[in-house]
């Protein structure tokens, strides 16, 4: 497969996985695009694994957990964390309100956790999946998610 | 219940997705850019690395290769064994250009000191389609193009010298005239010592028996000459080694090696004029190991060769008895014992 084959057919999909993860198009962008922009440049390398998609997705969530050593971290510091820079609307109806404030509980759980949470719910990935992904054992991805999941719950409650 | 919520607020987010249309043209002209930043430093940094080499002294390249990482991948170890590189002197530009000088350079796993191998540009090479054998030489041109692409022309000349020696290539580089001129006067030239005169067909200029110091444009002219050598282009080789072994005699003298300040100085006047490829090494695990093989000075020798008739004109044929014991010596990393078997085959440097 090469790169334009992998762009054209995974691009999108890499955007709203990167959309997911970050809470924030200009973020999602950014990951996404010094992920590609590494992978071009290492396509070879990239090529001969097994799963292309697989690989680049590990590569992006990577970048993203990792986020103190990229240069994506870098613009996120000077941009602030996710979602500050969009005040929650009064104009919603409650119930919009109430589900988006599931979307922003997501950005509060660490990266590895919202990481997992997407990859199940989203992606729907099977565990060992998740795992090869995120570089961990099983057993720590379901752990992951149920302590992700708790976090949520305590804020659904508080706040019903 | 709260799985069944996730599940409904990703789904809804997907439309602040970004379109992937100017998403994939930003990723596009960000690999331009990159590339071409890749290309100068690491250039530069091979550069230094060869340099800081040959020269023998253990000193951090200023200018740090760029880390790419690679998700989990781990970095390229340094390798330990045997590392080759191949140094291509061009010459000028326009169409049909060619690799007159070219030049192995061989690090043994003891990294005991660094080996100068020539390899004659009038070397006969079956094509590799069949037909008529032509030279060495050409394989850069004829990859090169009318737009004298050098990246292409180095890559092919690489795999001709594969296929010519089985001796793999790690890493390698280009040098232009212009580059040799840069290079030259950047260190404030270079002592050559000849064995015998020199009258530059080119300019007239003469370089007489002994030692001199060469400005740039002194250097690239001595460097062209072929024309009433005794053994033309094999015998302009030997000079090319000489003008090498001054070069590194003067980054020691004057401690550019050991100077960040001025080692960068120089890479940054020579990087733009030279195109270099490090391969799958790291430039750090490069670095490590040319850096790692000083001690002595380098060993000049060019592959034996010997005169073959050939329907389009005069050539070279491999010599049938040392060449491919010199190969094998190299590809086993026993060049030491085979230096002392041929000490005729050596170089005089000075």
């Amino acid at each position: 497969m090469t790169y334009e084959e992998f762009a054209d057919a995974r691009l999108g999909a890499l955007l709203r996985y990167a959309v997911m993860l970050t809470g924030d198009p200009h973020q999602a962008q950014d990951l996404v695009q010094d992920t590609m922009v590494r992978a071009q440049l290492h396509w070879r390398r990239v090529a001969r694994s097994d799963a292309p998609e697989r690989y680049v997705r590990r590569m992006l969530t990577n970048q993203f957990v990792d986020w103190r050593r990229g240069s994506w971290a870098r613009r996120v510091f000077l941009r602030g964390e996710p979602d500050d820079s969009v005040p929650a609307s009064t104009d919603h109806a409650q119930s919009a309100v109430d589900r988006d404030q599931v979307w922003s509980w997501l950005s509060g759980l660490p990266r590895r956790q919202r990481a997992a949470l997407v990859l199940r719910y989203y992606e729907d990935l099977p565990d060992a999946e998740i795992a090869d992904v995120l570089g961990c054992a099983v057993g720590t991805v379901r752990s992951s998610i149920s302590r992700a999941l708790a976090t949520l719950r305590a804020e659904h409650v508080e706040v019903c | 219940m709260i799985e069944h919520e996730l599940r409904a607020t990703f789904a809804r987010h997907e439309e602040l997705a970004p379109p992937a249309g100017p998403v994939r043209a930003a990723i596009d002209r960000a690999v331009h850019r990159r590339r071409r930043r890749r290309r100068v430093g690491t250039a530069g940094a091979a550069l230094a690395a060869i340099a800081v080499a040959l020269v023998g002294f253990t000193v951090v390249v200023p200018r740090p290769p760029e880390s790419v990482r690679l998700g989990a991948l781990p970095a390229s170890p340094t390798p330990s064994g045997a590392v080759n590189l191949l140094l291509l002197g061009v010459d000028q530009a326009g169409a049909n250009r060619r690799a007159d000088s070219i030049l192995l350079v061989h690090v043994p796993a003891d990294r005991s000191r660094l080996y100068l191998v020539s390899i004659p540009r009038d070397l006969l090479m079956p094509r590799p389609g069949g037909g008529e054998a032509d030279k060495l030489s050409w394989t850069f041109g004829r990859a090169s193009g009318e737009t004298g692409n050098l990246t292409a022309g180095y890559r092919a000349t690489r795999q001709a010298v594969d296929r010519l020696t089985g001796v793999p290539v790690d890493a390698g580089a280009v040098l232009t005239y212009r580059a040799t001129r840069t290079l030259t006067d950047s260190v404030g030239g270079v002592q050559v010592c000849l064995p015998e005169p020199v009258r530059s067909a080119h300019t007239g200029r003469r370089y007489p028996v002994g030692c001199q110091r060469l400005d740039g444009t002194e250097a690239v002219d001595l460097l062209r000459q072929r024309y009433g050598l005794r053994d033309g282009a094999l015998d302009r080789d030997r000079n090319a080694a000489r003008y090498a072994a001054g070069l590194l005699r003067q980054l020691r003298e004057q401690g550019t090696a050991t100077s960040p300040v001025r080692l960068s100085r120089l890479i940054s006047e020579v990087a733009p004029t030279v195109t270099a490829d490090t391969g799958d090494l790291s430039l750090a695990a490069l670095s490590a190991v040319v850096a790692s093989a000083g001690g002595a000075d380098p060993l000049a020798l060019a592959l034996p060769v010997r005169a073959r008739e050939n329907p389009t004109g005069y050539g070279f044929e491999p010599d049938p008895v040392l060449a491919p014991s010199l190969l094998e010596a190299l590809r086993a990393d026993r060049m030491a014992g085979w230096v002392t078997a041929h000490p005729a085959q050596v170089t005089r440097l000075r």
